[in-house]
């Protein structure tokens, strides 16, 4: 059974003012169900809309079109019912109540959730226990650490023992340690012990990877693909990668005239830009490419890679999940 | 100098420009001030009778409380305005995470809180002008062309010591970043221990204390070239106090700036917010 | 039953919840109980400055009670519940959205009007220890006699005030999420109550269209009810009208305080502005 489909959902935003008004798109059409016990992925760069699309699906947003099903069950029908049965997770630093400790936030919650004291109690014990926040329940929040706050926050999704949790970027800003706790917590825990019904969105492809059975691509508000991670990586038979790092700038187009290159694309951190080709055979255009790059710049990495993940979006979509699509950003 | 003109130059711009973008804040200081003194001027009818009170003159030298209150009214506005606005100017550069960089840049804090205080003061200027052409126009207040420029002096001389004291605010806010509660009890102060909104004289102790603060010499000085037609040179002595005060207020918040500047440094917590 | 004893849970939770936060900031809590001191004292040294004492025969004239000083206090003090509505409750909302917990707090299966009513249940119990507290020291220093029977009565006009002002109270709540400058609205809106409502006078000095306009205030009546019950100030009307003025007043302010509530709430949910501060 389908625990969560989402059809034709369609959101848009207005921003500015004035002349300066203008519509977003931030969502387009998005079609995907998810059966229960699965972990669905939404994988695309900051701004792609995934952060949307969870909200209208926790009823935080009213979608401009279209339907979202719970269990069969129509959510905006049925709001209050299905926020019961969905378990929240936003990631920022500010979703707790930072003067509070992190029972008593969990107390809190657990009221508007409808648990009894008894229950409550019970619960509130098992899950600091269980996410290592023991030590440390009594205290403010405002003394964690953003690994620590996460933790809660997750505790606070799954306080009402929720059917589907929604997981939005949950390793975001994490040190390694944490990033790594909270992946396993997810494999371990919620889908292997509870078999949960996950939506979990993330621009990290390898998080999506690990944990995903499905991953949607979403790219600029639109579903471009649903598939297993494998199917994914299939889709581009006898495909190589070859990856340049240098120190400068370069124009994409150059490569325009060499027919055997499938896709281009560069993202710059820290003053170090890193040229990714995907090609069939990357020793024929290996000369080429070096030549070009090395005119003007200074080349300190060249590599020929497996295509992983990211590099099956990038031919998919032509876009970086390290880039943010400005335009689409999401408040 | 020439740079540090141009520095408070684009300061003033800078600050006016975001002004602009809350208009609504100008006509609200303009207008409310007024109305929080509505209530003083309906309570006088009720307890009166009328519009002059002879008890209040014996305490005051002047029957009309109403031109007393809205005079106490104007005054304010600069004080609590000004309070407000240098106190947390530097708080709102680390709200918009700017205050670094105007740290880093090569120009002297102070350069930077004099063009602040000098927006500063065009605000509250722009805000009291309206204040006092609604209390002349619609509230009868009455104002002589003579008195004008003994009644700016005076101002003048009042918020220079003003501005010291909030310049060495403006250092506090650099060190413990949440200045509210600070200038909120300041705010009493003024209200409760100097004659704002009612005669200090009427009660020992509030007389008293009310000589430590230089805007009780300020506001009786005022109305008494307004309401009780003294002139500037009958007033001599106030205006001595308040010029000592000024040397004192000013020396005491430059150096306390510069004392709470450097230790915010050592400490590492500008960006902090 | 069952889910009725859940958003009695929640509500108490809220409660609770806020009391706890408060409380973590100290200064600011003492500061609440005498920030209303501050601006009540200078309005009675003034009153009394211009009386030359605390017997004025205008005021009996107008409205049977001669003292000054009770008439301001009780007047003043109980105005303290429209504060209440206009700044605890009101800023209610934002104050969530500050600590960025309201997403966190809406994706709950708790209606929003249940937790309206935790906002509106803690503010309540706040203002009434302010309350409390403000009629102590002030009775400490001024020393005033009232009506011992008109206790009961008024506290009951004073419940009635509450729910009018609970329904003030949402719609300032909700005017805040989409008025990024919400306070210069509770500000606007509290100098101008404080004009109209006859809390250090009567009604009848104020300008007819005043008067008027007072009308439409719940808190006109609950001030009116409460000094007429505890001093015996003459009433513009009679007391079955307050009453009744009062209930319509009541359901008028409920319904359109959720009306605008829910209008903001549909409204930030198709902007998506529910979590920005």
């Amino acid at each position: 059974m389908n625990a969560l489909e989402v059809r034709d959902l369609t959101k848009k935003f207005r921003r500015g003012k004035g002349w300066k008004k203008r519509e977003i798109l931030a969502v387009a059409n998005a079609n995907f169900s998810i059966t229960e016990g699965e972990i669905f992925g939404l994988l695309g760069p900051n701004g792609a809309g995934k952060t949307t699309l969870v909200r209208c699906i926790a009823t935080l947003l009213i979608p401009d079109g279209g339907k979202i099903f719970l269990f069969g069950r129509d959510v905006f029908a049925n709001s209050l019912w299905a926020r019961g049965n969905i378990g929240l997770l936003t990631s920022g630093e500010r979703t707790l109540y930072w003067k509070l400790s992190a029972v008593d936030n969990l107390k809190f919650f657990a009221a508007l959730y409808g648990l009894s004291p008894k229950e409550r109690d019970k619960r509130i014990d098992y899950l600091l226990e269980l996410l290592g926040l023991k030590e440390v329940a009594y205290e403010r929040v405002e003394r964690y650490s953003s690994g620590m706050k996460q933790k809660l926050s997750l505790a606070r999704a799954l306080l009402h023992d929720p059917k589907v949790l929604l997981l939005d970027e949950p390793t975001l800003g994490l040190d390694p340690g944490f990033a790594r706790f909270i992946r396993n917590f997810i494999k371990e825990e919620l889908k292997g012990r509870y078999k949960k019904t996950i939506l979990l969105t993330t621009h990290y492809m390898e998080e999506a990877d690990e944990l995903c059975d499905r991953i949607a691509f979403i790219n600029k508000g639109k579903i471009v693909d649903v598939k297993r991670p494998e199917e994914y990586k299939r889709e581009m038979p006898h495909k190589e990668v070859l990856e340049i790092r240098f120190i400068g700038s370069l124009d994409k187009r150059e490569f325009e005239k060499m027919p055997t290159i499938e896709s281009v694309s560069t993202f710059t951190k820290d003053g170090i830009t890193t040229l990714k080709i995907i090609a069939p055979r990357i020793e024929e255009i290996l000369n080429e490419t070096i030549n070009i790059v090395s005119r003007n710049n200074k080349i300190l990495l060249v590599n020929n890679l497996q295509p992983t993940l990211e590099d099956v979006f990038i031919y998919i979509t032509g876009t970086s999940l390290k880039e943010d699509t400005k335009e689409e950003l999401e408040e | 100098m020439v740079r540090n003109l141009r520095v408070i130059k684009a300061e003033v711009i800078k600050t006016i420009k975001i002004w602009f973008t809350y208009p609504i804040m100008l006509v609200f200081w303009g207008i409310f001030p007024l109305v929080w003194v509505m209530p003083f001027i309906f309570q006088g009818k009720a307890f009166v009778g009328g519009l002059t009170s002879e008890s209040f003159k014996s305490l005051t030298g002047t029957a009309n409380y109403l031109s007393f209150v809205l005079l106490g009214a104007i005054i304010s506005t600069y004080i609590f305005s000004g309070l407000w606005g240098v106190g947390n100017a530097l708080r709102e550069e680390t709200y918009w995470g700017t205050l670094e960089y105007m740290i880093v840049s090569p120009t002297h804090p102070m350069v930077i809180l004099v063009g602040k205080t000098m927006v500063e003061f065009l605000y509250a200027s722009v805000v009291v002008i309206a204040q006092v052409l609604i209390s002349v126009f619609i509230l009868g207040l009455r104002v002589g062309i003579s008195q004008f420029l003994p009644v700016v002096l005076i101002v003048f001389l009042l918020l220079v010591g003003f501005y010291g004291l909030a310049i060495g605010l403006a250092g506090f806010t650099l060190l413990i970043k949440e200045v509210h509660g600070f200038v909120h009890t300041l705010e009493w102060v003024f209200y409760l221990f100097s004659p704002i909104r009612y005669p200090v004289e009427i009660n020992p102790i509030t007389k008293t204390l009310s000589l430590l603060l230089p805007l009780t010499y300020a506001l009786v000085a005022v109305r008494a070239i307004i309401l009780l037609n003294k002139r500037i040179l009958d007033l001599g002595q106030t205006i001595l106090f308040l010029g000592i005060m000024d040397i004192v207020f000013l020396i005491a918040g430059i150096f306390l700036f510069a004392y709470l500047e450097k230790k915010t440094r050592k400490m590492g917590t500008i960006a902090m917010y | 039953m069952k889910r009725l004893l859940g958003y009695l849970r929640a509500i108490w939770a809220e409660n609770i919840k806020e009391w706890k936060i408060e409380l973590s900031y100290k200064a600011d809590f003492i500061r609440g109980m005498i920030d209303p001191l501050v601006y009540l004292l200078p309005h009675l040294l003034y009153g009394i400055a211009i009386v030359g004492g605390r017997s004025s025969p205008y005021l009996e004239k107008l409205s049977g009670s001669s003292d000054i000083v009770t008439f301001v206090i009780l007047g003043y003090i109980f105005i303290g519940f429209l504060n209440m509505a206009l700044w605890a409750m009101g800023f209610s909302l934002r104050k969530e959205q500050f600590h960025g917990t309201l997403e966190a707090v809406f994706a709950t299966p708790v209606p929003r009007s249940v937790f309206a009513l935790g906002m509106a249940c803690h503010s309540t119990l706040h203002q009434s220890i302010i309350v409390v507290f403000q009629l102590i020291v002030m009775y400490l220093i001024f020393s005033f006699t009232i009506k011992v029977s008109g206790i009961l009565p008024s506290l009951l006009i004073i419940a009635l005030m509450l729910f009018a002002l609970y329904g003030f109270g949402m719609m300032v709540a909700a005017l805040t999420l989409i008025f990024k400058q919400g306070w210069l609205v509770s500000e606007a809106l509290s100098g101008i109550m404080m004009v109209i409502t006859p809390i250090a006078y009567p009604l009848a000095v104020l300008p007819i269209f005043m008067q008027k306009a007072a009308l439409f205030v719940p808190a006109t009546y609950g001030v009116l009810g409460v000094r007429y019950f505890l001093i015996g100030e003459r009433l513009p009307f009679s007391l079955t009208t307050l009453f009744i003025r009062l209930l319509i007043l009541c359901v008028v302010w409920i319904a359109f305080g959720i009306l605008v509530f829910n209008l903001i709430d549909h409204h930030t949910r198709r902007q998506g502005i529910l979590g920005t501060y």
